[in-house]
């Protein structure tokens, strides 16, 4: 080492150390924003054909606008200090027109609702055909959209489309393997549209330990050839300006071509004889149901029509949900998933639009000018930040850098209970037990029974979650318009030792080991422990907690390994069917093995009852079921809580848990934002005398619950 | 020249690191129970598929390890499985600074604090000063950093004042963090100056000094502190991976945007690729850390060559 290195290499050091702190630093300066909240948790995305959550919810509601938008229909509370929310008019000017039979629906769009402008793209009107793109853009395969269900499940066709399944007579459209971009599902390929033939298989390949069932099938998929009858394009098609008619419409009436197609040309048979040639086998991306097939189409640029596959009372609250909201097909195309969410492209149609984003820090929202009713708008910038902790949250909004804080740890409740700024609000949520009636000895109805009874809810609400949450007996909450909910057996453990004789365990004896699941949380904890206790007690059970992290916990529950089982449930619409339908023979959510066939016929008829006060009989008849077999036992309902500033105006509790950001207000200027709530003048009513008919997601839809 | 052989030798050695890391993590992450598009609500089986194509996941495990190690070669960590509107490489472009301006701070602070109450203690021995400051300094290593972080909310955001309770974006916000980063690591250095300044201030080259005429500041801080200095020196490298690593439970609490904080998150959801970015750009940092402290010990202590080091 020459001596020199020696001799510098302390100032050296100095030197960069001194660097590295001016660098650290240094930082930009950053114009505060009018009113920040926490959010709870970073968004995923703000794709809304991709976004599932309730942190998402509040971000699309602020940048997009579906049709319909839940707000406040008073400014009045109820004698619970609520107020009804209801999905009102937004891009649709009025409320749809609805058929007869209840499955058709006719939106007018807003003559003034435009897109907003973003590098040169946007400023447009929204039009019927953003929503026809944006729907088909949802359901197209490729989107994988894990949400899509709230469209596939109610359209007519649409779910065919979504899954990709094509059946011989089909009426199909088939993208041919020339897209732009591979990757990029939009702009699509050339689409050839026809009747599907005939689909010739190659026989299935051999099993493969190597593989899955699901991969096997996957390839073998790849390998089919599709026979279809192209139809001839319409001559005066492409015509008339309309961004759907792009993709030229054919005339299905005419005789067509014959031609043959494969996603993987070179593996694929070709089709016998019997078709006479026809060429060499096209390689093609998706043969897919032709979308003019699925319920929704554009009349004119200013009218929507929507067909349902069954009678729908609920769809008006789907309507106003983000995974229908338009996004803007120009700014989709052009930049591609996901670069067309960036702040620097992306256009929107919402009351604010994207300014920035910091990942796990903020998202900053400005007023979009070009709102149809951006005159409303009172806040001009939102930070919504992704703040994790509970903790931190709670810190931050009594220190003043919070507005709103949309949650708080549950240790602080009790003595933030009385102040006047802490909000609580029965939610559309229900926290219950799943119990696995495929494992002795909870197969045997009589224990389950007893162990309901068994448990004294008012207890777990009074002593653990402290909130305001109340004792429930059933599995829809309280707060569905129409709906009287069907109740299981309240505590008594008089009745709950005797029901357990009679299965067989007098005073628990003989009676296995029964295990409590749930996923690393302090709530869950604790109540499981309670739970745990009660049955000892009360019964003689022997209990055992079982404490996993929440990918072994959703695993465990998928594939029955467990005895009792903690869940929650966030309703996706204020409907009873939201919660019911879950428990359905081989339903996704049922992850209880409970399977009844006189439940199942009540849902499906309640599915087609066109009489409202029928069907909610119906759908009650079916809650008796669950609430007599209880595979499930239901604990306790939650409660909404937030902490708003007393100055903010027009936040109102609600049992959607939905705060349209587009109309509160700040009481005074702005400076006042960050004084105590003493030094804030009284002033208007949060809302205009007449609400704006716009904005607010009806459907909390997150259902990884806390 | 043996300078050159070192670092080539050390980039061999992390290039193999690297990929070992990378290996064991791919597999590891794998097999854990659950995966990234798991959640309470059930995905239809066609939807699911779907995803799990564009993802890759549906082809063999060994083909998805192959490839992905391709793209990471090219420094494509690929898209986040969670986060989907980014690459991984956006959200570690993005996070990295956070969590280096935290680190340098930290590091700083530990640096002053640490040597200063070192230096004094070790000069006023027995004085109230060498108490206290040494007492501080195990309360510092003995209190872990989160209840610390708690404390100093409590006491300097709530009762004084003086500082906000979290956020990113200003000085005031990072000084809190960073204290509380810092402060076991300002302990034990405390300790390893005390230590080594006692060691030399009894050599005979002190005395000498002393009988020179000269001040007590300049033998303390001119003869003295460079001996005493040395074990500081080997201990920058494990205190630079403590602080970069143990961020990650303060990231939450001070809600700072940085590494830690996309680190546990891709742990507990299953973001694979983010996950895997996180891991591999922290191996990177060590190594490279460690690189520059060995160079640096070499610097410093001539009785080191670097030939011993590599």
């Amino acid at each position: 080492m020459p001596p020199w290195i020696r001799r510098v290499f302390p100032y050296a050091v100095l030197a960069s150390g001194l660097a590295a702190v001016a660098w650290a630093a240094f930082f930009g300066t950053l114009p505060p924003a009018d009113f920040t909240f926490s959010n709870g948790d970073e968004v995923q995305t703000v794709d809304p054909a991709k976004a599932t959550g309730q942190p998402e919810n509040r971000v699309l509601n602020g940048l997009f606008e579906g049709l319909l938008t839940n707000m406040p229909t008073t400014d009045q509370p109820d004698e619970q200090r609520l107020v009804p929310m209801e999905p009102q008019p937004a891009v649709a000017e009025s409320l749809p027109e609805i058929s007869e039979d209840g499955r058709v629906y006719t939106f007018k769009l807003r003559p003034s609702a435009r897109w907003s402008e973003n590098n040169g793209l946007g400023g447009r009107p929204v039009t019927a055909d953003d929503f026809v793109w944006s729907w088909r853009r949802t359901l197209h395969p490729d989107t994988a959209s894990k949400y899509a269900y709230q469209l596939s499940t109610y359209l007519e066709n649409a779910d065919k489309y979504n899954t990709g399944l094509v059946e011989e007579g089909d009426r199909v459209e088939v993208e041919l393997a020339d897209r732009p971009d591979p990757i990029q599902p939009f702009p699509r390929g050339t689409i050839v549209r026809g009747t599907l033939r005939r689909i010739v298989r190659p026989p299935a390949p051999a099993a493969d330990p190597a593989e899955t069932l699901e991969q096997r099938e996957t390839q073998w998929r790849r390998r089919w050839t599709y026979v279809v009858e192209i139809k001839p394009v319409l001559p005066d098609a492409g015509q008339g300006g309309r961004v759907e008619t792009h993709e030229s419409p054919v005339d299905w009436a005419a005789e067509g071509n014959l031609r043959a197609f494969s996603q993987d040309p070179e593996q694929a048979e070709q089709p016998g004889a019997e078709f006479g040639s026809l060429g060499a086998i096209q390689p093609c991306v998706h043969v897919l149901l032709d979308f003019g097939q699925v319920g929704v189409r554009a009349e004119d640029e200013r009218t929507l029509i929507v067909t349902l596959r069954n009678r729908t009372p609920y769809f008006n609250s789907l309507a106003a949900f983000y995974t229908l909201f338009p996004v803007h097909r120009e700014c989709v195309e052009k930049y591609g998933t996901p670069r067309w969410t960036k702040p620097e492209n992306i256009v929107s149609n919402g009351p604010f639009q994207l300014q920035f984003r910091r990942i796990r820090d903020r998202i900053r929202m400005v007023k979009n000018p070009h709102y149809w009713n951006a005159d409303q708008v009172a806040l001009n910038v939102i930070d919504v930040l992704a703040v994790k902790s509970h903790t931190t949250g709670l810190s931050m909004y009594l220190e003043g850098q919070l507005d709103w804080a949309s949650n708080v740890p549950k240790l602080m409740i009790p003595e933030l209970l009385p102040r006047d700024d802490f909000i609580t609000a029965p939610a559309l949520i229900t926290y219950f037990y799943r119990v696995n009636v495929t494992r002795p000895p909870l197969d045997n109805v009589l224990v389950r029974r007893a162990l309901n009874l068994a448990i004294d809810k008012r207890q777990i609400c009074e002593r653990v979650t402290k909130a305001g949450e109340r004792p429930a007996s059933s599995l829809v909450p309280p707060g569905m318009a129409g709906y009287e909910a069907a109740l299981c057996g309240q505590f008594d453990i008089a009745e709950a030792r005797r029901l357990l004789a009679e299965a067989g365990y007098p005073g628990g004896r003989g009676l296995p080991k029964v295990e409590i699941l749930y996923n690393t949380d302090d709530n869950h904890r604790a109540i499981a422990e309670v739970i745990g206790q009660m049955w000892k007690e009360h019964l003689g059970i022997d209990v055992e907690l079982k404490n996993v992290e929440w990918g072994n916990y959703l695993d465990r529950q998928r594939e029955l390994d467990y005895s009792v089982s903690r869940a929650g449930w966030i309703g996706d619409y204020p409907d009873p069917n939201t919660f019911l339908d879950m428990f359905v023979t081989g339903g996704g959510q049922n992850q209880t093995g409970w399977s009844h066939p006189g439940y199942d016929a009540l849902i499906a008829q309640a599915a087609a009852e066109p009489d409202p006060e029928q069907r909610m009989r119906q759908l009650h008849e079916a809650e008796r079921i669950l609430m007599d077999e209880l595979p499930i036992l239901p604990i306790y309902y939650y409660v909404s809580i937030n902490m708003v500033k007393p100055y903010v105006r027009g936040f109102s509790a609600n049992i959607l848990d939905t705060h349209p950001l587009h109309i509160l207000r700040l009481d005074g200027n702005a400076a006042s934002a960050s004084l105590p709530a003493e030094a804030a003048s009284p002033s208007e009513p949060a809302s205009p005398a007449e609400p704006p008919s716009s904005f607010v997601p009806a459907v909390p839809a997150e259902t990884d619950t806390p | 020249m043996p300078l050159l052989v070192f670092l080539l030798k050390r980039l061999g050695w992390m290039l193999l690191t690297l990929w070992v890391v990378y290996t064991v993590s791919f597999f590891l992450m794998r097999s854990v129970p659950g995966g990234p598009f798991d959640s309470e609500k059930q995905i239809p089986e066609p939807i699911r598929r779907n995803i799990e194509a564009r993802y890759r996941f549906d082809r063999p495990l060994i083909e998805q390890y192959g490839r992905h190690l391709w793209d990471t070669l090219h420094l494509d960590f690929g898209p986040s499985y969670k986060l989907e509107d980014y690459t991984v490489n956006e959200i570690l472009a993005e996070g990295f600074p956070v969590s280096a301006s935290l680190g340098i701070f930290a590091l700083t602070f530990a640096l002053t604090l640490g040597m200063t109450a070192g230096v004094v203690s070790a000069v006023r021995r027995q004085s109230v000063f060498d108490f206290s400051f040494m007492a501080l300094a195990t309360l510092g290593v003995a209190v872990p950093n989160f209840v610390l972080a708690s404390l100093s909310v409590v006491l300097f955001v709530f009762v004084l004042g003086w500082l906000p309770a979290a956020g990113w974006g200003s000085l005031q916000q990072i000084v809190l963090p960073a204290l509380c980063l810092a402060a076991p690591f300002a302990g034990y250095i405390a300790r390893l100056t005390r230590t080594g300044m006692l060691e030399v201030l009894n050599q005979d080259y002190i005395r000498t000094a002393y009988a020179k005429g000269l001040s007590q500041r300049r033998v303390v801080l001119r003869h003295a502190l460079r001996g005493a200095v040395l074990p500081v020196v080997s201990y920058l490298g494990p205190a630079t991976a403590g602080i970069l690593t143990g961020s990650l439970v303060l990231e939450r609490i001070f809600f700072l945007p940085g590494m830690g904080s996309h680190f546990i998150e891709a742990a507990l959801q299953r973001d694979y690729t983010l996950a895997m970015g996180t891991v591999l750009v922290y191996t990177l940092l060590l190594f490279t850390m460690n690189t520059l402290v060995d160079l640096a010990y070499c610097i410093v202590d001539p009785r080191v060559r670097l030939e011993q080091q590599a």
